[in-house]
């Protein structure tokens, strides 16, 4: 999921860095008063608990077939609410990408568009309207639709570069079908997470949050 | 709040002790990942339209892939899932408390 340099036309990582700027600058204002003091080290603690498993590289033996991790962006947005959830998920993009080369630099806002906004947003919608109907169902179909709507959006960026030779279709049936299947993963341990912390403990949680899940 | 008050707080050193342990399982998820071949999708889809040699990093990070040079593979992916969860967890935490209420209202 993440986007090396190289992979995505210079003109195509501006236009997705101005978006992912926009969005993040929206984020942050709208997440202004939306923790009480005692809340931060939850979004710290999220956001570091994301990094840590997106190391995960699930060992799928599958021949010839590809895998995936875990990304966690709609569970950061179901677990902080959406805004909140664009800025730990951003955390977690930006030191993957300045720390340790995952993501290029060049391509930092599409990969924050794609993991921290679009993965954040998709993610959050889905789990708000299915909710009424089963709250943990709902979990695993924003996770699930979350990280193929990330695919998606990934695809698009390579799809339209030269590197891809512009074969936009390809790369959307290899990205969203790949993905698609292996968001399934994805959807369950949003799932289960989110489960056992609104079973267990749900006043941690942000107020917001916790009338979205209640 | 303080740093003390927020350790006091069993739910916290719960949710860190869960970081850990995520951290300990990453060179073992690496060296499993490695032995089936572990690609993703992004790979292929390269492969399928010639892109796969046009990956040019810019710059090179301190911890290129999550290795820690001098360490053995393992170790350094290891130390790089504790030293980033750390990193993260401080940049994460810093956020939350410059937007949390009591604050922003000073």
């Amino acid at each position: 999921m993440h986007i090396p340099d190289g992979y995505v036309d210079l003109p195509i990582a501006a236009v997705f860095a101005v978006l992912a700027g926009l969005a993040l600058a929206v984020a942050a204002r709208r997440s202004e008063g939306q923790l009480e003091g005692g809340q931060a080290p939850l979004v710290g603690v999220t956001a570091a608990g994301i990094f840590a498993a997106q190391m995960l590289n699930w060992p799928l033996p599958i021949p010839g077939g590809t895998s995936a991790h875990f990304v966690g962006g709609a569970f950061a947005g179901i677990l902080l609410g959406p805004h909140l959830g664009v800025l730990a998920m951003s955390s977690v993009v930006v030191v993957q990408a300045l720390v340790f080369g995952d993501g290029g630099l060049t391509v930092l806002g599409a990969n924050l568009f794609n993991m921290a906004v679009v993965e954040v947003y998709v993610g959050y919608a889905i789990f708000r309207l299915g909710r009424r109907w089963h709250d943990v169902g709902a979990a695993f179909a924003a996770g699930w639709i979350a990280a193929t709507a990330g695919a998606l959006g990934v695809a698009v960026q390579l799809g339209a570069s030269s590197a891809f030779n512009y074969e936009l279709l390809t790369v959307l049936a290899i990205m969203g079908g790949g993905h698609a299947l292996l968001g399934v993963i994805e959807g369950a341990i949003t799932a289960i997470v989110y489960q056992a912390v609104i079973r267990s403990r749900p006043d941690v949680l942000p107020s917001a949050t916790r009338e979205v899940a209640a | 709040m303080s740093l003390r008050a927020y350790w006091e707080r069993r739910w916290l050193r719960r949710a860190l002790a869960i970081v850990v342990v995520l951290a300990l399982l990453a060179p073992v998820f690496g060296i499993a990942a490695e032995r089936v071949g572990y690609t993703e999708p992004i790979e292929e889809a390269a492969e399928t339209t010639g892109a796969s040699g046009a990956a040019d990093p810019v710059a090179t990070e301190p911890f290129p892939d999550y290795s820690v040079p001098g360490l053995p593979g393992p170790f350094g992916t290891l130390a790089s899932a504790l030293l980033g969860s750390a990193v993260v967890l401080t940049i994460a935490l810093v956020v939350g408390r410059l937007l949390s209420a009591d604050t922003t209202q000073q």
